[in-house]
């Protein structure tokens, strides 16, 4: 019989195992984002300022909800999160944010502060990419 | 073709618009589900929705069960664009109302093969609707000259006998016959006579309100109604619908021919709410009367009082301008 333990542990080790899958993505898939945009390098800059714009904002206002303990609006942040990441080829942060929108979703508010700074990790090292490539073609 | 497109994430939004832009769609984007429905309510609507599963206000399962449960307007083809995973939850999306799901982030040309499909049914439905209409048409109405047939033009003058009794207004019954119909297609022929009817159908059609009912009651006999039609006005007007067919010639392929039309008219303040044969018959005897007294005239039949039987009208000629 499985009980509710064992959900957790399977969960615990689904998450794990993406974890693990997640760390051989890079964390920008530049070549995925520009097929998904045609190569059209105009809209790959709108959707980058869309992004510089919004992320900041949707990230503090997760912030927020998570140090209020605030279950659903985690998980809505974390799905909005997921979705801009994941179009714009954020691999690995969409996985992290993915995984706060999951916990959030399971109720599972000890692991909610652990999955803000593991999204928070990924995020630190897209961005930089991200930045220096707006850098870059606006040269 | 239009296509509507929800999403609360601008980012993928401006990808998706600029996407289907490139692919010929002319796109509207909204940001939730509340001002996605307003949108699919328009008149001229978009018929192709991508719908974000996840949004404020509405969800993209709220819009497609809001849409499906319309059932007068045209059918929207709706692709929910989820990151959701699980069986559970594509399935929970179909029944919805949803035709089609697409998981986040999309592939352009899986999206465009996909909407592709979408047209496809649309075109069908469009088939469907067009031959659906083209059936009905047929039902209702006569082949020759397009009225309304006997059948649909009884139905019509039924409800709306009981209509502008309950409003307490008038409505007039027009039965009219082509004189000596019978000698044209004796004469040139019934391709002849064809054009004839359907020539006369058209004049009827243009010397009645846009409101008012025109049918071919059989043959060369047509039924018009003239709805909430004032008392004083009806001879008058029955007046003007005679006067169009034989204020000039007939062009025909065998040369103009100049015909009339006698015609019996009741209106219905004058008998009370009766049934529909019942009046029909009183319109037909006024127009036997109008044959009988030398054609292309109008007579109306009167009741002496209300509430005499319906078997015993009185007939009243009404003098009219030749």
């Amino acid at each position: 019989m499985e009980g509710l333990g064992d959900s957790k542990l399977k969960h615990g080790s689904e998450t794990m195992k993406k974890n693990e899958d997640s760390h051989s993505d890079p964390a920008w898939n530049l070549a995925e984002l520009l097929e998904r945009v045609d190569n059209d390098q105009e809209l790959l800059r709108d959707l980058l300022n869309i992004f510089k714009e919004d992320f900041p904002l949707t990230m503090r206002s997760l912030e927020t909800a998570v140090a209020a303990e605030d279950l659903q609006n985690s998980a809505r942040l974390g799905h909005t999160l997921k979705g801009m990441l994941s179009s714009l080829g954020g691999v690995r942060t969409a996985a992290a944010a993915a995984r706060l929108e999951a916990i959030a979703s399971a109720g599972e508010t000890a692991s909610l502060k652990g999955a803000l700074d593991a999204l928070k990790c990924e995020a630190a090292s897209l961005l930089p990419e991200l930045e220096a490539y707006m850098a870059e073609v606006r040269h | 073709m239009k296509i509507l497109i929800a999403d609360d994430d601008a980012l993928s939004r401006r990808l998706l618009e600029k996407t289907l832009e490139r692919a010929g769609y002319e796109v509207t984007a909204v940001e939730n589900g509340k001002q996605a429905l307003e949108q699919l309510s328009k008149l001229e609507a978009p018929r192709l929705a991508l719908l974000d599963w996840v949004m404020p206000e509405l969800d993209g399962p709220g819009v497609c069960r809001a849409v499906r449960k319309r059932s007068e307007q045209t059918y929207v083809y709706m692709v929910l664009l989820t990151s959701k995973g699980t069986k559970e939850e594509t399935v929970l999306g179909l029944e919805s109302g949803a035709d089609d799901y697409l998981t986040k982030p999309f592939n352009a040309e899986e999206l465009r093969a996909r909407l592709r499909v979408g047209e496809r049914i649309l075109l069908l439905e469009d088939r469907l609707v067009e031959a659906r209409e083209n059936m009905r048409f047929r039902a209702t109405h006569d082949t020759l000259t397009s009225l309304l047939n006997r059948g649909a033009i009884m139905d019509l003058l039924a409800r709306e006998l009981h209509r502008s009794h309950r409003e307490k207004k008038s409505t007039t019954i027009l039965l009219g016959d082509v004189d000596h119909f019978k000698r044209v297609n004796d004469t040139y022929g019934h391709v002849v006579g064809d054009e004839v009817l359907i020539e006369i159908a058209n004049r009827l059609l243009g010397s009645v309100r846009s409101y008012d009912f025109v049918g071919r009651y059989g043959g060369e006999e047509f039924l018009v109604v003239l709805n909430s039609c004032d008392p004083a006005f009806a001879p008058g007007r029955a007046e003007a619908i005679r006067k169009s067919i034989s204020n000039s010639p007939i062009q025909t392929a065998k040369g103009s021919l100049s015909l009339t039309m006698s015609l019996g008219a009741l209106m219905s303040s004058d008998w009370g709410l009766r049934p529909v044969e019942e009046l029909l018959h009183e319109v037909d005897t006024a127009l036997y009367k109008a044959k009988a007294s030398g054609r292309d005239c109008l007579r109306m039949a009167q009741p002496t009082t209300r509430t005499e039987p319906v078997s015993a009208p009185s007939l009243q000629p009404v003098r009219l301008q030749r």
